[in-house]
């Protein structure tokens, strides 16, 4: 079975290679600092005791008031997996370093994370929309997304971020 | 030859109508004569926002949105999302649902790898006969799958909990049809292409992929394993009761299209093994847990992943304990497998494009979701 490290064990092996580049831990993810990431992803990959090579996942979470990166990295010699994030504030054009340099496989899913949340990825080679057109009103995957200037008007009724969500018509069955 | 014909690189469009693209998905070359000197890669064409439209259903209503992301595997799709939402729930699922969930994901594996093998041996210019023998066989399976199901390709079957109906009686007997023609159609496809002089000069040393490569750029599947890197999540994580069936993961190690190939028939080989023991030992009770309609898992995340034919699929769901995800994130293994497509074909032919193209074995529904 795939080990999955708990938030304060990556945190112990990111600490050990670049001290100071941990922000906090929650139970099951590492934050790490964004000025510390792409060193730190480096030396985790590069180190034989954490050996984590291979980028699995990447992708943007929307959470109002801030954005989260979260990314997926695992070891196939030592079968564990481990969950870092990186917070962006703000709305108007949050920014988080690139981690192209370190893993080549993150290219199209940074470019797919900017193409829909509208995270930018400083020291991307070439950042585009990979899926919608240059020039697409909003980012899609925003929870604000309907309800941004420009972006697309509600005709379905309510929608997330504008109206308080309202319950299914389905009951719970306890 | 006395002097250097000058040639002028100009832009030619593989697709977004073309027949090796396997859907609408386009290549932006750059050529110099017809030699590759980069490529562009443009997809979108098939998006339809799955990820923010599965915000707005409950957990349930999000699973016949997986079968329409890789329409060639619906049963994995499936299968990797009901894990994920176990995860996140903490739902356990009765024996007899897993066997029956391996029994249709390696199936599902079967019916994929048919038709990547044949679409790529008419990449390479077997035109015609491979792919008929192949999906002549995949029929077979998908006529299982509409037994159980009721429908053929997208089967909308896992269900969170289990499975979604019991097996029917004709089930078995099929299913022991299958295990016993496959294999000589297995041996006939191999006869036909992996000795054949003009498959193996099309494809060998052809997109020739080094296995940090593979690892750096973050790929998955048949495109690891052809590169020399024994990692099969079915192994290495195992999900449903893997761990009780014996199998082995075939490898390549010149890591070029040729040995993708031969690692896809040879996982066929193995699914079939997979398949024979799960049947013969499968259990019986329940097959699903009752899980109520409209779940709402507690707050947190889960990242669950599974053994796709294409690589690995993982699912990354965030709950806010509402009715439906607060993120819903596919892991697409077609879509990653892409990353290495630049280094893979500069420097190629055109022609090796499209073989090097078949040899991911893309489906445009899953890199555009």
């Amino acid at each position: 079975m795939t080990r999955e490290l708990t938030g304060s064990e990556a945190a112990a092996l990111a600490e050990a290679l670049v001290p100071g580049s941990v922000d906090r831990t929650t139970e099951t993810a590492c934050y790490l600092k964004p000025d510390r990431l792409v060193e730190t992803l480096r030396a985790l990959r590069d180190d034989p005791d954490a050996n984590l090579v291979h980028l699995t996942n990447l992708c943007g979470v929307d959470y109002w008031d801030h954005f989260e990166v979260v990314y997926h990295i695992q070891s196939f010699e030592k079968n564990h997996l481990a969950c870092f994030k990186v917070e962006a504030w703000g709305r108007e054009n949050p920014e988080v370093p690139s981690v192209t340099p370190v893993f080549h496989g993150a290219w199209m899913q940074e470019c797919e994370a900017y193409d829909l949340f509208g995270i930018r990825f400083a020291g991307h080679p070439n950042l585009y929309r990979i899926l919608l057109w240059e020039g697409y009103p909003g980012w899609p995957l925003r929870k604000d997304f309907l309800a941004m200037p420009g972006g697309l008007q509600p005709g379905l009724g309510e929608f997330a971020g504008v109206a308080p969500r309202q319950e299914p018509p389905v009951k719970v069955i306890e | 030859m006395t002097g250097i014909i000058k040639s002028e690189p100009f832009v030619i469009n593989i697709g977004p109508q073309h027949p090796s693209t396997h859907g609408v998905f386009r290549i932006k070359a750059t050529v110099d004569g017809e030699k590759v000197i980069d490529a562009e890669m443009v997809m979108g064409y098939l998006h339809r926002s799955m990820e923010k439209l599965a915000e707005e259903r409950t957990y349930t209503q999000n699973i016949p949105f997986t079968d329409r992301t890789d329409y060639l595997s619906s049963m994995s799709n499936n299968l990797g999302y009901c894990l994920a939402v176990e995860k996140l729930a903490g739902i356990e699922v009765p024996p007899r649902g897993n066997a029956i969930r391996v029994i249709m994901a390696e199936l599902q594996r079967l019916a994929s790898h048919c038709m990547a093998i044949g679409a790529f041996a008419n990449d390479t210019g077997a035109w015609q006969t491979p792919v008929m023998w192949a999906f002549r066989e995949r029929e077979k399976i998908l006529d299982i799958f509409e037994v159980t199901s009721g429908a053929r390709l997208t089967c909308n079957y896992m269900r969170i909990g289990g499975v979604a109906f019991d097996l029917r009686p004709e089930f078995e007997p099929m299913v022991r049809r299958i295990l016993r023609d496959f294999p000589p159609f297995l041996d006939e496809m191999e006869g036909l292409l992996s000795g054949n002089e003009i498959f193996i000069a099309r494809t060998r040393g052809v997109g020739v992929l080094t296995p940090e490569m593979a690892t750096n750029a973050s790929l998955s599947g048949p495109m690891l394993r052809g590169s020399g890197i024994a990692w099969d999540i079915r192994k290495a994580d195992p999900y449903c009761g893997y761990e009780q069936y014996d199998f082995d993961i075939p490898i390549g190690y010149n890591g070029d299209s040729y040995d993708r190939f031969i690692v896809r028939l040879e996982e066929m080989r193995q699914s079939l093994k997979i398949i024979q023991q799960a049947l013969d030992g499968l259990p019986g009770g329940p097959f699903r847990t009752e899980v109520p309609l409209a779940l709402r898992p507690p707050k947190g995340e889960a990242y669950a992943r599974i053994e796709s034919p294409r690589g690995e699929l993982g699912y990354y769901l965030v709950s806010d304990e509402g009715p439906s995800p607060y993120r819903f994130h596919i892991r697409p293994p077609s879509f990653i497998n892409l990353s290495a497509l630049k280094e893979m074909t500069v420097g190629g032919t055109v022609a090796d494009a499209i073989v090097v193209l078949g040899s991911i074995d893309i489906v445009v529904g899953e890199i555009d979701r």
